[in-house]
């Protein structure tokens, strides 16, 4: 068989199971797709108070904020997912199998990004609803934006959970990382909002350039609006999946903590 | 095992599956593998099924000879009642059956077992037995490490003997046990006299029981009863010990422990 058909296959069976996982105890899932909805909800009023730009730049600003802070806690649902593996010590027994670093961390995404996907898709349903949100540019828009910011965090997520000791530490990480992220993005917080020195430094964040791609497809922003964003989510991507495909083919699952 | 399957590069070296570089066609190498590592690996919860279909996937075996393979190695690990049960609702045997099942599955060229009956009951251990027995006779190349090592005799295997992660000794069962003395056990109705012992170094007497460690059980025998005497009536038992593959790994480690005195590997 061809290598790259073989490495296609061998993440088609990861991706199976790996689902099969996620559906046995999503919890998680379903609490990060509940909770942005009832927050969104609540916020809005915040939002509208804040925001002195009429209830649609409200409702754009709350809708995207809840996606790219939600999303960015999936960092969670794969950390986990990779570091229970390694507890299980099936991580390394996945590792002697037939299968890449790449192929093994591609089988954890794929079914990941779907959900994510939905997730996405699905909140910004709700919030068309329930806050009246009103895109301005077309559906396909939100297309790339949110590939690009889905691959982002599970690539992240990844290469925390290959380099974690322990759940505690990646628990740590995710969580200060995620909030900092979406606070520094101004996802929580609009951007407007923010100290000039913290403005300034925005852009360091995934988080920023996350909703810098939600807000441009959200207002209908031409397509080479999309490009910025979509680059430097891809770039941040690919280096945080390398780092995680370096750790996963030369790491040992052993430690003192797991 | 982290070795051959390419997860570690060799320090020094080089190690080859079946003829195949591990590191250099890393996916060729672990398709001809068969791993089950000390540690189980186990997702609490899958099946015991969805063990196998995914290990099975994932070796390349697919469609009907998937199902007949599963089927198969459940039945050779006594696994078919359970095998839609979640592996974090099975017995402590039953997990490390599932474990080792899902190296076996798909015929490997080569199987690594790593203490594949450590804690295992005694019908895990003559499933487990059994099962690595056939593969063995089918032409599976089998590294099985244990501690047991009687189970070396029930596999008819080829022993290497392992310390302090060196190869001390490595040979087939009866050439290594060819250079170790049997042991003859006398017992006595009474107190064994000291004038039997003394001088000889092959000999050792606590309390009724004298014990002689030799290369010719007939000949110590006979001169025991000579220099006994007439108290060679008062003999009530004997008792001629082969040695076993624990009394050769006894005397290995113990020498192995003694760097000045160790042997050189190729010369036990």
């Amino acid at each position: 068989m061809r290598p790259d058909l073989a490495g296609a296959r061998q993440i088609g069976v990861l991706a199976r199971h790996n689902l099969l996982l996620l559906l046995r105890d999503p919890g998680q899932i379903v609490a990060y797709t509940v909770m942005p909805a009832v927050l969104m909800s609540l916020l809005q009023p915040l939002y509208r108070a804040a925001l002195h730009h009429g209830p649609a730049a409200a409702a754009a600003q709350d809708a995207a904020g809840m996606v790219v802070m939600f999303s960015l806690f999936a960092l969670n649902v794969i950390g986990h997912s990779i570091l229970s593996e390694r507890t299980w010590r099936t991580w390394d027994r996945l590792r002697a199998t037939p299968t890449s670093a790449l192929e093994l961390l591609a089988g954890k995404a794929v079914p990941l990004l779907t959900v994510l996907g939905v997730q996405q898709a699905l909140l910004l349903g709700i919030a068309t609803v329930a806050i009246g949100l009103r895109p301005a540019g077309p559906a396909w828009a939100f297309i790339p934006v949110g590939l690009a910011w889905s691959l982002c965090v599970l690539a992240c997520g990844a290469a925390l959970a290959s380099s974690a000791r322990s759940h505690g530490q990646l628990g740590t990480s995710v969580d200060i990382g995620a909030l900092v992220a979406t606070c520094l993005g101004g996802a929580l917080i609009p951007l407007s909002a923010l100290p000039a020195w913290l403005r300034s430094v925005a852009w360091v964040s995934p988080g920023y350039w996350a909703m810098a791609g939600y807000n441009a497809a959200l207002t209908g922003q031409p397509a080479t609006r999309l490009l910025p964003p979509c680059g430097v989510l891809l770039a941040i991507a690919v280096a945080a999946a390398a780092l995680a495909a370096t750790r996963t083919s030369r790491a040992q699952g052993r430690n003192r903590h797991l | 095992m982290a070795l051959a399957a390419g997860l570690l590069r060799p320090d020094s070296g080089a190690v080859t599956v079946a003829g195949v570089s591990p590191i250099r066609q890393p996916r060729h190498a672990r398709a001809l593998l068969g791993i089950a590592p000390q540690e189980l690996a186990l997702y609490p919860s899958l099946t015991v099924r969805e063990h196998l279909r995914l290990f099975g996937r994932l070796a390349g075996v697919r469609g009907t000879a998937l199902h007949r393979q599963i089927d198969q190695i459940a039945q050779a690990m006594c696994l078919t009642e359970v095998l839609d049960r979640p592996a974090g609702l099975l017995s402590g045997g039953q997990r490390r059956r599932t474990h080792t099942a899902t190296a076996l599955l798909h015929h490997p060229r080569v199987l690594l077992l790593d203490e594949p009956t450590a804690g295992a009951d005694p019908t895990t251990r003559e499933a487990l037995l059994a099962a690595v027995r056939a593969q063995a006779d089918a032409g599976t190349a089998v590294c099985y490490i244990t501690h047991y090592l009687s189970e070396l005799d029930t596999l008819q295997a080829t022993v290497a003997v392992l310390a302090h992660g060196r190869v001390i000794a490595r040979g087939a069962r009866q050439d290594l046990l060819a250079a170790l003395p049997s042991e003859v056990v006398v017992q006595l109705d009474t107190p064994v006299p000291s004038r039997v012992v003394h001088g000889h170094h092959d000999r050792a007497a606590e309390g009724r029981l004298l014990r002689i460690r030799t290369h010719a059980a007939p000949v110590a025998l006979g001169e025991l009863l000579r220099d006994l005497g007439p108290d060679a009536g008062r003999l009530r038992g004997v008792e001629v010990r082969q040695p076993t593959l624990d009394d050769l790994y006894r005397s290995l480690a113990s020498l192995a422990d003694q760097p000045a005195r160790a042997p050189r590997s190729d010369a036990a």
